[in-house]
């Protein structure tokens, strides 16, 4: 192709993506970069209409001695460990059960994908009913047993336990779908050579399932870490940060610190913060996917 | 997976899969049980999944007065409706561009990275200067202002989706439109978008999910005429009284779609959900 057309191409390509990249710009780029700015100022939209002067370093280091920050960094910390372990761990299960072509699992599947395509807060809406201590699902089956009521929602070490397991609730079907697709990648040559061997079904499970499966678990680990330490949406609905701060995650306090109080330089510096965390271990999960895949495949070969 | 299953196995799975599907199926049924409940059976002991009494008060309710849903329910759809038509046009259009120029140049495969950056950061980072911008745009609380928003994140989503289906589209496909003497436009109405119309599906499916499940960024610049579905729903947490008819009826409105929508494409949906974790 001659030199000249070819750059017209490019032209062209480039066009294709101009839309798409205007959108990109005024919606997501721009706010970035305005609240990195507004992050070293001091402007708090209670005091002032306008911007402050800037402050350097101020606001981050305001964040270091906020104990509700802290204590919310830790809270979405513990939920982001404790909700992604035990959803990648019942998602294998599930996987490793509902995994098949019958018309009875394709059936099984549809219904367990559910939960994670209603919206979070209607998830928290449900959940808010079933917990509530007077009327809910739980507590009135509880009674009728002969149990006394829990509070499932109000007591501040439970209502923590409890916004953790409705979040295990919607996304447990996520990383069951994801294994489901990379047990389905497994050559049935595999199985049938190790039966061949004489394997039994936990060397199976032990030496190819578990081995291949880990690309796809990297996968869900890095969206669910990644989501689940930035949860806000179906905790607003159910316990709304509280009994006290007890589920106050980093996003619930950004959110209030900006919609709420409107300390919009102290929002943008916490957000920042979140964001270098969320980044960090984000690109840190795909470095060691990256190392392990080599290894595995050095194994392999 | 084929393979000969031991009674332990096939007993197993049936306890599993009875379990989880019953934790599935009770909270809906619940809330769908609630919605059509009469007020004095919220409270009966035992708990009826089965109300004895059917009624359609709540949603009634939710129908008429002040806060009528019906507005709601408009803008829900209506955002919906023009961000699949908005992000999945501008975002197949940007990845067919993209996933050349992508290895042609580095700096494009690097604003390729910054895109699907998108997905990753928190989406609190932009709340307060997009809130800013509309403010001094005069857009706040309007349409136009959640649907820039809510395609500004499924753009990502859509070019990352569809970057991987136009890989697999055998070069020579195109190849031979170029000899025909197709320039960049034709190629792709023509001879690449037909190809790719599965993933056109897969987008379309998941971004219309995105958008009428979305409620951070709507929650911050709507006010009164452009709350969306759950922005409303999230509204009933500060009501003092338990007001579970509305809710449960509201619930059903947010939840009903989407159900529909997972029975007829799923075949579609599917590579739409476990993207990135199989290859495309």
């Amino acid at each position: 192709m001659p030199r000249r057309k070819s750059r017209h191409e490019v032209g062209s390509l480039m066009l294709f993506a101009l839309p798409a990249l205007a959108i990109i710009l005024v919606a997501q780029a721009f706010p970035v970069i305005y609240s990195l700015v507004m992050s070293f100022r001091n402007w708090s939209l209670a005091s002032s209409l306008t911007p402050g002067g800037f402050v350097g370093l101020e606001n981050y280091a305001k964040a270091f001695h906020d104990k509700v920050f802290l204590n919310a960094l830790a809270m979405s910390i513990f939920f982001c460990v404790v909700a992604t372990v035990l959803e990648v761990v019942l998602g294998f299960i599930l996987a490793y059960f509902t995994v098949g072509e019958s018309m009875a699992l394709r059936v099984a599947r549809t219904i367990l994908i559910l939960p994670m395509v209603i919206a979070p807060v209607a998830n928290g809406t449900i959940w808010r009913m079933i917990l509530n201590p007077q009327y809910g699902l739980f507590n009135v089956a509880l009674n009728h047993i002969g149990l006394n009521s829990v509070d499932w929602l109000g007591n501040p070490s439970l209502a923590l336990c409890s916004v953790i397991a409705i979040d295990i609730w919607q996304w447990t079907p996520y990383a069951m779908i994801v294994f489901c697709a990379g047990l389905s990648l497994i050559p049935n040559e595999l199985y049938d050579a190790a039966r061949v061997d004489g394997a039994s079904r936990f060397r199976i499970l032990r030496s190819i399932i578990i081995p291949y499966l880990v690309p796809v678990t990297f996968i869900i680990l890095l969206f669910r870490i990644v989501d689940s330490f930035l949860v806000i949406d179906a905790i607003y609905t159910t316990t709304f940060g509280g009994p006290g701060f007890s589920t106050t995650s980093v996003t619930l306090y950004t959110y209030w610190q900006a919609m709420r109080y409107f300390n919009i330089s102290y929002a943008s510096a916490v957000s920042w913060l979140i964001s270098i965390l969320t980044l960090g271990v984000a690109s840190g999960l795909m470095h060691v996917q990256r190392k392990v895949q080599l290894s595995i495949m050095g194994v392999k070969s | 997976m084929r393979r000969e299953h031991s009674v332990l196995y096939v007993a197993s799975r049936a306890v599993v899969l009875t379990l989880a599907l019953l934790a599935v199926i009770v909270p809906f049924l619940y809330l769908f049980s609630n919605s059509i409940k009469v007020e004095a059976e919220f409270r009966a002991t035992p708990p009826r999944l089965i109300p004895s009494i059917v009624t359609f008060e709540h949603y009634r309710n939710i129908f008429s007065g002040n806060g009528h849903i019906g507005a709601y329910l408009l803008n829900s759809v209506i955002v919906a409706v023009i961000v699949v038509v908005l992000s999945v046009g501008t975002g197949a259009l940007a990845s067919f561009g993209l996933a050349k120029l992508r290895k042609r140049y580095r700096s494009m495969a690097f604003v390729v990275y910054l895109i699907l950056l998108v997905r990753f950061y928190p989406k609190v980072v932009m709340l307060i200067p997009y809130f800013i911008l509309m403010r001094n745009m005069h857009l706040l609380d309007t349409v136009f202002a959640v649907v820039i928003a809510h395609s500004s994140i499924c753009i990502p989503f859509v070019v990352w989706l569809m970057i991987g289906f136009y890989e697999e589209v055998p070069i020579e496909l195109e190849e031979s439109a170029m000899l025909d003497g197709c320039n960049a436009w034709m190629r792709f109405t023509q001879v690449i978008f037909p190809v790719v119309l599965p993933g056109v599906a897969t987008a379309a499916i998941m971004t219309a999910i995105l958008s009428w499940n979305e409620f951070l960024i709507s929650s911050s610049v709507v006010a009164i005429h452009a709350k969306t579905l759950p922005v409303l729903l999230s509204s009933y947490i500060s009501d003092k009284g338990v007001n579970w008819g509305s809710m449960s009826a509201t619930s059903v409105f947010i939840i009903l779609p989407m159900f529909i929508f997972v029975l007829f494409t799923q075949r579609y949906l599917i590579r739409g959900l476990t993207l990135g974790a199989v290859k495309g």
